[in-house]
């Protein structure tokens, strides 16, 4: 029966980790964290989802149109109540995951102003956007997200307020990459 | 024989039942139980009923839950993807 358990266990981690495409392994953050987002969406949920966003609402129409091209879509973000609550370690092992050629970053912003930083990396295969990975800190916030599938970085943007990112080009190699107070 | 064994006698000896007595029998035996079966699909249907409800809120609730996740992550990313675009945008100016 145990066995039975493990085996089961096994099967759901690696199904996990089959549709994501990097591992996260910030677990431990979440106990420090005084507020703490996981979301973990597959192909299946996100259809799921979909059937439920409204075609009406102008923001919920745009992630229904987004979400038709995703295989999943992962998030781990934790605010902290003090400062050096993550370390750089932990940022490391997520980006040291994210290896040349499939993975490129084509966006960094390291901003002593704001002292956030953001990284927008992309995976290519066969020539084609297949996820996105993003790492995000401040001091007192970790985010890293994983969105698997051809991911328009524009609309996705949108949502967030603002248009004009660089778009991706077709031939699957990426617009230059930006940094800013590097 | 006295007169005990007389009564008993009378009493327990064999009598032909009235005319058509096979006939009822038979009907009867060959008429459905009318009685419990229709309480009991009643009951089957209300519970059917009732868990098809059941199913279909929490399908609901769970659709709600997952419009939220995607709509939060949407949003998480989108803010930061915005956030660069702003600083890109700015550092051009």
């Amino acid at each position: 029966m145990t066995m039975l358990r493990v085996l089961a266990a096994g099967c759901g981690l690696a199904a996990l980790l089959w549709a994501q495409q990097f591992k996260f392994n910030l677990d431990h953050l979440a106990a420090k964290a005084s507020n703490a987002v996981d979301v973990s969406l597959n192909k299946d949920m996100l259809q799921f989802a979909g059937k439920f966003l409204s075609d009406k609402d102008s923001d919920e129409a745009k992630a229904k149109a987004m979400i038709g091209g995703l295989e999943g879509i992962y998030i781990k973000s934790f605010e902290f109540s003090r400062d050096g609550a993550w370390s750089q370690a932990d940022l490391d092992q997520v980006r040291n995951q994210l290896k040349a050629p499939e993975w490129g970053r084509i966006m960094s912003v390291k901003s002593s102003e704001d002292n956030e930083n953001v990284e927008v990396w992309v995976r290519h295969e066969s020539g084609k956007v297949t996820g996105i990975a993003l790492l995000a800190t401040e001091p007192r916030e970790f985010t890293v997200a994983n969105i698997v599938g051809n991911v328009n970085l524009e609309s996705l943007a949108d949502l967030g307020g603002q248009f004009g990112l660089p778009k991706l080009k077709p031939s699957g190699t990426t617009a230059p990459e930006k940094k800013k107070d590097d | 024989m006295d007169w005990l064994e007389e009564e008993l006698k009378s009493a327990l000896s064999r009598k032909e039942p009235a005319g058509g007595f096979d006939e009822r029998v038979l009907a009867a035996a060959r008429r459905p139980k009318t009685v419990m079966l229709p309480r009991r699909w009643m009951a089957a249907a209300a519970a059917l009923v009732v868990l098809a409800g059941a199913g279909q809120a929490y399908r609901w609730h769970r659709g709600q839950e997952a419009r939220d996740q995607v709509m939060l992550a949407m949003r998480i990313t989108g803010k930061k993807l915005s956030y660069v675009q702003t600083r890109i945008a700015g550092d051009r100016q």
